[in-house]
């Protein structure tokens, strides 16, 4: 395996749903995006798409934890967040949507998908930079 | 309300699981991660609004206790996890860090250092606890008490 197609084993974070959420969330986003060796630029998205899945995430929660597994590869963070209720991803990602703007996340992520498992609702959100 | 429609009433309910910790952190046990632990649990101690000595008491027994897990839980280059868990409980924040490991026995024994970590996390901690459960691994349980940082 190359050095380039490593992933490392996934960060799992669990965060009881109410003010807390954000300062973590940013934090240990921003930190694996970092360590993931994305640009500054991206990191910035990362941290972005934290604070809105912060924000938004916990009215779709099916627990009363926010729970996401970040993923890190070479210049490349995938986020699960979940378990939602059951059309909470696409609520979740609609919610996003700022006036004037557009979809915030759907702008920044390289790719957006809601998946379902054994009844419940994952999204998952990756952020990817190619080398230079 | 009759048991029967109590019953029913339960089967229909979404189950809610009130959450064991305020935040947890699960990742691999190696070294980057420390500092990964360390900053993820320092930025939920300080936005929780604890006083800044608690929250600098709490990252250094953290960093010793994920370290312990790190050096000696598993055997050199096998995978393994580590578990932060941390729960504020009016004036108490109880710490847990737990792995899946070898338990106390076997990482103690090739154990090398001065082995300061536990008598260092036991001057910082108001009590501490350190168990070998019986499905393995190891849990080491701090409280930390912000009273008794105001009384000093």
């Amino acid at each position: 395996m190359s050095a380039e197609t490593v992933v490392t084993e996934p960060t799992t974070v669990s965060i009881a749903a109410g003010p807390l959420v954000a300062p973590i969330l940013r934090r240990v986003v921003g930190m694996l995006a970092a360590r993931a060796d994305l640009p500054l630029d991206r990191l910035d998205d990362a941290v972005l798409i934290a604070d809105l899945l912060a924000a938004r995430a916990p009215a779709h929660l099916r627990r009363e934890t926010v729970d996401v597994v970040v993923e890190q590869s070479p210049r490349t963070l995938a986020l699960r967040v979940g378990p939602l209720r059951r059309g909470g991803g696409d609520a979740l990602v609609g919610e996003a949507a700022v006036p004037g703007v557009g979809n915030v996340i759907e702008q920044l992520a390289d790719e957006l998908r809601v998946v379902e498992d054994a009844g419940d609702e994952y999204l998952h959100v990756r952020l990817a930079c190619a080398a230079p | 309300m009759g048991t029967n429609a109590h019953d029913a009433l339960r089967q229909v309910a979404e189950p809610v699981q009130a959450p064991a910790a305020d935040v947890r952190y699960t990742c691999p046990a190696v070294a980057e991660n420390v500092t990964a632990i360390r900053s993820g649990i320092g930025a939920f101690a300080a936005a929780a609004g604890l006083p800044s000595e608690l929250v600098d008491d709490i990252r250094i027994a953290l960093t010793e206790a994920v370290t312990n897990v790190v050096r000696h839980a598993y055997e050199v280059g096998a995978p393994g996890e580590v578990d932060v868990a941390v729960r504020l409980e009016h004036d108490l924040v109880q710490v847990v860090v737990s792995d899946d490991g070898r338990g106390l026995d076997a990482a103690s024994a090739d154990a090398a250092g001065p082995g300061l970590g536990l008598p260092l996390i036991a001057a910082l901690a108001s009590t501490l606890e350190l168990r070998s459960p019986a499905a393995g691994g190891c849990r080491l349980e701090m409280t930390f008490d912000r009273r008794r940082r105001v009384a000093a």
